[in-house]
């Protein structure tokens, strides 16, 4: 008899985990689990939830499930919990639901392969890259609607924007909301300490570089890890300086067009490595040490220039000296009497393609492409955002004033968003590492990276 | 028959239900309860994703799209093509020679001093060496890291010492062979392991050999030649082949750690460039045809290993 009821129970155990394999296989889609990161059940979702049940009479049109996904990373998730919440408090016919957290993108991954996105995407971190999205196919089409589209003030979403958004062959798919620079960064205290120029073109820069390592401090650090950061905040600029201030070569280059990178521009800007390199500015421990470790030996004053986004004061609060000052250029690589070039990094919002709720995605575009969204933006994600006139809102820290200074002046020549074919940006990276330590001379980063360009064209 | 295992009488009712009773029913029914669980298992976790990498190398797949493009073996034809494809396999192989031979001649080295050397701290040299096997990997990469830092780190600190300009050496940045960095931390992280199983098998060595080689003048050497070698050898090919086949799948947590498979793609080896081409650059059919590499490449490697190795086992009778 015992045998048997061990019989009973270990059959059970096998059925219940059968079943629980089984179900794992199959609903891995449609479990679309509201704000799964975030224990704090959120009172919106549930509230919207008991009014979606309620029928529609409010006046508002939107009705039915609205998803919206988001990262949180670097930028938090204040923001979006008060903007999904005020976006809810609006559309009361509205279900919204929040799908946010650190891992968001790797969780939502399945959904987005089995064709059951949800309907608003903001694409930041790991795992999202906005141009392989609009070659799956994955992102709305959202050129027409951007030539007409209002913000809920009334304003044309197109005039406000600080930047605009990057075209896939002439469309739009994606709209920038952060609208942040890469740049060059010191310490002012340090430079007023030692007596030394502040930077405002690369001969100066040069000068004031024999100088730091006549001190016995190296003058640059990057991240050879991470070479994407002395690309774009070193290379690029540099690029453009050479190209007149036209920007257009680096959208040809985002295009995979061989030919803008044999151009002499690129040349020239890898050359002004060479010649960093050359001089023995660029500290030894670059090629090797991640984003993390370069900023530390920054914060140390063993590095006096260190190629970085506005997002590094941030980052570092933590470990910040007392006394450091910030000082930031968007770029250090033009001529005497150049423009100033500043390289934007950001990070973009979309509907997607299969969103069953496009209507609201569109709303909900047109709800936080407002000033009084941009600048709760700024103030509660630390970072600028891409509407006009924001940026130099007075709650903002001196070195986002500084660049919004540089950004806003009609002498600053600023880069719009653009996002490089994975491949080609990889042989970049590689081929600018390379160079920083002589492996390769700038012909030959010329050669690998267009190369890389022509195969995947 | 004693008594009936619970499992037996289960798949008995179960799956041979018409033939209860015969002995020869119960015995398949009892190797049937420990085996096809595992078969089971097996299958769902081992066979089943094996084949759907095999699958999804023959398309061309971003990883996150709805559409796949079947391509048919173009991935492996574009693999093959591809330098950093070569590199990583040369990088990975020099992984494996240079973990083969350092762990087992200083596993082995260990190993004879800890236990035919008797001296006091035995016992606690033996917890020593053996601690890098209690921490993670990604703990040892980190640590490893710190040490090789060009400007905060040990080893150029420890340099520093016997020389008058500070040293300041990129360990982790030469232009070619910095994956030789790479072998001091796997060996350090992997002696342990290796060591505790050949000592074990020293132990197991009657000491009346010994005793009578001792008698007969031998010297440590020669007996460390005639009587210890020839009798762990079976450990020293398990440790052999368990240390290549952990090496060709597993480098990739080592290499990611530090370098990423840099600079200029000089470390890469197959898992970190798997990793790189099916997550970073959206190339995830590429990316399993990868996989089917380090698969086909572990396996031939094994049965190598397993054929070149076969003679000569001594076993006491």
């Amino acid at each position: 008899m015992r045998n048997r009821r061990k019989i009973g129970v270990i059959s059970l155990a096998i059925l219940l985990v059968a079943m629980l394999l089984a179900a794992c296989g199959q609903k891995k889609g449609d479990t679309a689990s509201p704000s799964a990161s975030q224990p704090a059940a959120s009172p919106p979702a549930s509230s919207a939830s008991a009014s979606a049940s309620a029928p529609a009479d409010s006046g508002t049109k939107l009705t039915g499930d609205f998803e919206v996904q988001y990262f949180v990373g670097g930028y938090g998730d204040k923001w979006w919990n008060k903007v999904i919440d005020d976006f809810a408090k609006a559309n009361p016919g509205l279900n919204v639901i929040k799908s946010g957290g650190p891992q968001i993108n790797e969780q939502m991954k399945p959904r987005w392969i089995g064709g059951n996105p949800p309907d608003f995407i903001y694409i930041d971190g790991a795992g999202l890259n906005d141009r392989q999205m609009v070659e799956d196919g994955q992102l709305e089409d959202l050129t027409d609607w951007f030539k007409t589209a209002k913000n809920v003030d009334g304003d044309l979403i197109g005039d406000i924007l600080a930047q605009a958004p990057q075209q896939y062959g002439g469309k739009i798919y994606n709209i920038p909301l952060v609208l942040n620079s890469w740049g060059i960064f010191w310490d002012k205290a340090l430079f007023k300490e030692k007596g030394w120029t502040e930077p405002q073109d690369f001969q100066q820069f040069l000068q004031v570089g024999d100088q730091i390592k006549a001190a016995g401090i190296n003058p640059f650090i990057h991240t050879g890890k991470y070479p994407y950061y002395i690309n774009g905040a070193f290379l690029y600029p540099a690029i453009v300086s050479a190209n007149n201030n036209d920007p257009s070569i680096l959208q040809d280059m985002a295009a995979n067009k061989p030919e803008a990178f044999r151009s002499p521009a690129v040349l020239a800007a890898l050359n002004k490595i060479v010649q960093l390199r050359d001089k023995g500015f660029i500290d030894k421990a670059s090629v090797q040490i991640n984003h993390t470790d370069s900023q530390m030996l920054f914060l140390q004053h063993k590095d006096a220039f260190i190629p970085n986004g506005l997002w590094l004061p941030n980052e570092m609060s933590k470990d910040i000296p007392s006394g450091f000052d910030f000082g930031f250029i968007p770029s250090i690589t033009q001529d005497p009497g150049g423009k100033v070039v500043a390289n934007t990094s950001t990070a973009t919002v979309a509907v997607a393609a299969k969103a069953k709720n496009k209507e609201a995605a569109k709303a909900f575009l047109q709800f936080i492409f407002s000033k009084a969204q941009a600048s709760q933006w700024a103030e509660l994600s630390g970072a600028p955002s891409n509407i006009k006139g924001d940026i130099s809102a007075s709650n903002a820290p001196n070195y986002v004033k500084d660049a919004a200074k540089y950004l806003t002046d009609p002498n600053t020549v600023v880069i719009p968003t653009i996002t490089y074919n994975a491949d080609v940006d990889k042989a970049m990276m590689d081929a600018t590492l390379a160079l920083t330590i002589g492996k390769i001379t700038p012909e030959e980063w010329v050669k690998r990276v267009s190369d890389a360009a022509a195969k995947v064209k | 028959m004693g008594r009936r295992h619970p499992f037996s009488i289960f798949l008995q009712g179960a799956i041979l239900t018409m033939r209860t009773g015969t002995a020869k029913a119960q015995r398949y029914g009892f190797i049937a309860a420990f085996t096809l669980p595992a078969f089971a298992f097996f299958c769902i976790f081992t066979i089943y994703p094996v084949l759907q990498a095999l699958y999804y190398s023959l398309f061309d797949w971003s990883g996150m799209s709805e559409h796949k493009t079947f391509v048919g073996l173009d991935n492996f034809k574009a693999m093959f093509r591809d330098p950093i494809v070569w590199r990583s396999v040369g990088n990975d192989y020099f992984l494996v020679a240079g973990k083969v031979i350092g762990i087992m001649a200083l596993a082995t080295f260990f190993a004879v001093a800890l236990t035919r050397f008797r001296f006091k701290l035995s016992g606690f040299f033996r917890s020593i060496f053996f601690i890098p096997n209690v921490i993670s990997v990604v703990v040892i990469g980190v640590l490893w890291n710190f040490i090789y830092n060009p400007q905060i780190g040990f080893l150029n600190a420890f340099l520093s010492l016997f020389t008058k300009e500070k040293v300041d050496i990129a360990w982790l940045g030469f232009p070619a062979h910095t994956i030789w960095m790479l072998l001091p931390p796997a060996i350090w992280a992997g002696i342990g392991f290796y060591m505790i199983l050949i000592i074990a098998a020293i132990q197991n060595i009657p000491s009346s050999l010994y005793e009578a080689s001792d008698m007969e003048g031998a010297g440590q050497w020669s007996q460390f030649r005639s009587i210890t070698l020839p009798l762990v050898w079976e450990q020293v090919k398990v440790s052999i082949i368990h240390i290549t086949m952990t090496t060709l799948n597993g480098s990739f947590i080592i290499v990611w750690i530090m370098t990423e498979g840099g600079p200029d793609n000089s470390t890469q080896v197959m898992g970190s460039y798997m990793y790189q081409m099916a997550f970073r650059q959206f190339h995830f059919g590429f990316g399993a045809a990868i996989g089917v590499l380090i698969l086909v490449v572990s396996l031939i490697t094994t049965i190598v290993l397993q054929r070149l190795m076969r003679q000569e086992t001594i076993e006491l009778g």
